[in-house]
């Protein structure tokens, strides 16, 4: 069940709405253009005045390269290995960039290519990579030189790159570039060469991929080393997917590298991670856990209207509707001065009439296109009744109310003592009587179901003061039964968007007998005539296949919710057992649901705020995302997690060395990937279980996980390995692309 | 068209900075001309490296001692090296051995450069991959992440509780599947 709302207590009523308050806000980050880097020319010319040891080191990451002069203490600059060429059709030029200079235009950055395969640590653009090289050599002031680098080259590369890769690259350095020597060297062996580290497990998990390499005596055992494809990438692009799925309908746009600042700067490593994950989402501390990420929205434009405004636009309102009332009474005086001018005229009319000849009658009578006397009667009568009417109405009067029994006179009479006229007037009398009693009958069953609804309330009174138990607990029963009702109607709602599920099942068969042209037997028995629709229920049918047997209008859905308000509302009143928190309001409430937690954090939700509407909450996603480098299941990776590794490298792979101990007493953790709060931790308690309980285990990290991979090849150039290690010109020439030199800090030959 | 408005021409003349493709470089060789295929994704580079590999390994047996007629005189197995065999009494067939020239030079360059005895094989891309986990893996909700000791046999999704149970079931067969990819569990056409 979602974990319980903290402090809600128990009262009777809907708790007053909360403040809350304020939330911690963070805007959303994202990798942008930065400075234009002037070329820097000064580094060149000291490199040539030492032409033993200076060298242009580049740590050719695929997060990001870093390039600088082997003397200096940092690199000069760090950028990502992306290039971007497009061609300005309006001014017939090309553009071209490389690093983060690809963000400063949006044309650009929608042609951005990156020279790392994607997720991995290999390189399969060069062009790109040409480009990035390009950009490195002209921000490190080369382009004095003519037509070729005239410092050596010192380069990283992936663990055990691949041949081709290699090969590509130097030959780009050798045949494009002209570099004089060239030396290559892993990333994390030059790490830990910074670190002053020579015997123990070097743990490098960057932003591609994760590996585990054994160094003994400043060499590393590379056919021990393992690899594991997950890294800062990876997390990035699996925290994307889960946001994607949590907030479906987000309308602000989502991309890797916004993901990539989030994982950086919110998630965490945890150090018990089951059990942290279990009470992720209670609402105790959900406060603190939860971070809410702000996208821009443009909010809409609410006017706020003052006090006064609003008090003229009520007065303006009220002022029309006088004017109205004043009108529609102004109109219906005029009326009732015409019908009364009208009334005068023809009462003159009837008076002159009394005494004409028949003659002059029927002369005046036509004149008015009035048949005969009767019907000038006719007129008369009705335009006093409308007077009247009129005018209790301006009173305020009920006409219904004060009318008296109609005149019902004729109808006793029988027809053939009557004239004409006056069978007229008795099927009109008839009409009317109908009518009356109808009206007399439906006022009476009104008052008749009032008496019965006061009796029912009455006995259910009664009831109640002389047994409350059993009152209560019919109403409980009510209570349950309704709440059953409404749960599965819900679930054949449910059930109707499975084909297979009974209820589709019986709407299909009825669809198919309805359909087929094959007299049933029912029929045949019959005859042609099925009676279909005598029976009421038999319409039924259509509402059956429309939607679905059992399936309920909007209506029952209406009255069970309120059987149940008034239900829950009684059970308030009179049981004490019942308070506010067991209503169906007060359960489905957000502050119940576990998924309001996760997906909305700490806060009720106000779907009408476009700011609301554009934050993304980070709760479980910020242990689950780090904790795929020890468990990779959790993304669907299937390889062992880097404990695993490591623990099997130390416990099979490395048990033949004589000191094998000494492993254990340096395991040095660099790259980006290793700089979640509390990872040393993790390494050193998930070691501790798996080798013997008296290993002296040390786990320590790289001074700067980032930089330390450029110091220590910087570090490198000019001592005697390098010397040994670096492939010059000459030799590339003699021997080809193919051709390399083992070395401490570099890859074998494969 | 209306003029540019200041910061466009301010941005114009930032483009016009960070361009590199109009400026010169001196320092490139400008015969430089790459080979035009030369970008390989990591699934063609590492199956040109294993289709290399294989046949490389397929050909020394091929002509390894049982496979051929005795009197081949050049490489008899994988363990000799093909120095040694060929210097035997019987002078080579020129022609077999002009045949077999490529498969000694694969057999040489496939054997261990120190000769020594080797635990493992050298270290490749491929094979320093860490293998897949023998460790019994934790269940955690696809929707939440929390613990999950349920699954849909629907939907094939896990679930922490009841009020997940009905989010999933009011989702699309085809949003499940998203949330199934995300942990590498969705169903696969071919």
């Amino acid at each position: 069940m979602a974990p319980s709302a903290i402090d809600q207590s128990a009262a009777a009523a809907p708790p007053d709405t909360k403040t809350y308050p304020p939330a911690k806000i963070f805007p959303v980050k994202e990798t942008r253009f930065e400075k234009y880097i002037e070329p820097e020319t000064g580094g060149r010319s000291k490199a040539l005045q030492q032409p033993d040891s200076a060298a242009i080191v580049i740590d050719n990451g695929s997060h990001a390269v870093r390039a600088g002069w082997s003397f200096e203490k940092k690199p000069r600059f760090s950028m990502p290995p992306i290039m971007s060429k497009y061609r300005d059709r309006k001014l017939g030029k090309t553009f071209s960039f490389a690093g983060s200079d690809c963000y400063a235009d949006t044309t650009a950055r929608g042609h951005i290519r990156n020279a790392f395969e994607a997720g991995t640590g290999i390189v399969s653009n060069w062009d790109a990579m040409e480009h990035v090289l390009d950009y490195v050599f002209l921000k490190l002031g080369m382009n004095d030189a003519d037509g070729s680098i005239d410092a050596p080259v010192i380069m990283t590369e992936a663990v055990a790159n691949l041949p081709y890769s290699r090969k590509s690259m130097t030959e780009i350095l050798f045949e494009c570039y002209g570099a004089p020597s060239l030396a290559y060297g892993i990333d994390s062996l030059f790490s830990y060469r910074h670190n002053k580290g020579t015997t123990g497990l070097v743990i490098s998990s960057s932003y591609t991929s994760t590996h585990v390499i054994p160094v003994y005596n400043s060499k590393a055992l590379l056919r021990q080393t393992t690899r594991l494809n997950w890294g800062g990438y990876h997390s990035a692009e699996y925290l994307l997917k889960l946001i994607r799925l949590k907030y479906p309908a987000f309308t602000g746009k989502l991309n890797s590298s916004q993901a990539e600042h989030m994982v950086k700067e919110y998630c965490y490593l945890s150090r018990d991670y089951d059990q942290e994950l279990k009470g992720y989402l209670d609402w105790t501390g959900l406060e603190d856990r939860d971070i809410v990420i702000q996208y821009p929205y443009t909010e809409e434009v609410i006017v706020q209207k003052s006090e006064e405004e609003l008090a003229r636009i009520a007065e303006r309102k009220k002022e029309s509707g006088r004017r109205l009332q004043e009108q529609a009474a102004k109109m219906r005086l005029e009326k009732l001065m015409k019908k009364e001018q009208d009334l005068e005229y023809y009462k003159q009319l009837q008076g002159k009439l009394v005494d004409e000849t028949k003659k002059e009658t029927r002369r005046l009578l036509d004149s008015h296109d009035i048949k005969h006397e009767a019907e000038l009667e006719k007129i008369i009568k009705e335009l006093e009744k409308a007077i009247k009417k009129a005018r209790t109405k301006d009173v305020g009067g009920d006409p219904e109310e004060n009318e008296e029994q109609p005149d019902f006179s004729l109808l006793e009479i029988p027809d053939d003592q009557l004239d004409e006229a006056q069978i007229k007037q008795k099927r009109q009398q008839r009409l009317l009587k109908s009518n009356h009693e109808a009206r007399a009958r439906a006022k009476a069953e009104k008052e008749a179901e009032k008496a019965r609804v006061a009796e029912e309330e009455r006995l259910d009174n009664e009831r109640r003061e002389n047994d409350l138990e059993g009152w209560l607990d019919e109403k409980r029963q009510i209570h349950a039964d309704t709440l059953a009702k409404m749960k599965e109607r819900d679930r054949l709602k449910q059930d109707l968007g499975n084909r297979k599920s009974l209820a589709s099942q019986i709407r299909m068969k009825s669809i198919a007998n309805l359909a087929s042209d094959q007299p049933g037997k029912k029929r045949r028995r019959g005859g042609d005539d099925d009676n279909f629709g005598a029976n009421d229920d038999d319409w039924g049918v259509y509402r059956q296949i429309a939607v679905g047997e059992n399936s309920d209008d909007e209506q029952e859905e209406e009255d069970l919710m309120s059987n149940l308000k008034t239900v829950e509302q009684e059970l308030l009143k009179y049981d004490p057992n019942f308070d506010y928190e067991q209503t169906h309001e007060a359960q489905s409430d957000w502050s119940k649901s576990l998924l309001h937690a996760f997906a909305r954090g700490p806060r009720p939700f106000d779907p009408a705020s476009q700011a609301e509407l554009s934050q993304i909450h980070l709760n479980v996603e910020r242990i689950r995302v780090p904790e795929v480098v020890f468990r990779p299941s959790i993304a669907g990776v299937d390889q062992a997690g880097l404990i695993d590794i490591a623990g099997d490298i130390l416990n099979q792979r490395l048990t033949g060395l004589a000191n094998h101990e000494d492993f254990l007493r340096d395991i040095f953790l660099t790259g980006g990937n290793t700089l979640f709060q509390n990872f040393d931790e993790r390494v050193r308690e998930g070691l501790r279980s798996l080798l013997p309980a008296d290993s002296p285990i040390k786990v320590r990290r790289a001074d700067d996980a980032l930089l330390d991979a450029w110091k220590g090849a910087a570090g490198w150039a000019g001592t005697s390995a390098w010397k040994a290690a670096k492939i010059s010109r000459e030799e590339y020439q003699e021997k080809g692309p193919d051709y390399i030199k083992e070395h401490d800090m570099g890859n074998s030959y494969a | 068209m209306a003029a540019p408005t200041e910061a466009q021409i301010a941005h114009q003349q930032l483009i016009e900075q960070l361009d590199i493709h109009s400026i010169h470089k001196n320092f490139r060789n400008p015969n430089w001309r790459p080979n035009q295929r030369r970008n390989k994704n990591l699934k063609a580079i590492v199956g040109d490296a294993s289709r290399r590999e294989a046949s490389a390994l397929a050909t020394p047996q091929d002509i390894s001692g049982d496979a051929t007629p005795a009197d081949d005189g050049l490489s008899t197995s994988g363990t000799t090296t093909p120095a040694n065999s060929s210097s035997g009494s019987n002078p080579p067939n020129l022609a077999q051995a002009s045949r077999s020239l490529s498969k000694l030079v694969l057999e040489k360059s496939l054997k261990p450069s120190n000769g020594a005895a080797v635990s493992a094989p050298t270290a490749t891309y491929t094979n320093i991959e860490s293998a897949p986990s023998l460790s019994h893996s934790k269940h955690y909700c696809d929707i939440t992440g929390l613990p999950a000791p349920y699954m849909d046999p629907k939907t094939r999704l896990r679930y922490h509780n009841g009020e997940v149970f009905g989010l999933i079931r009011s989702i699309p067969q085809t949003t499940a599947e998203q949330f199934l990819e995300a942990r590498g569990a969705h169903t696969i056409l071919k």
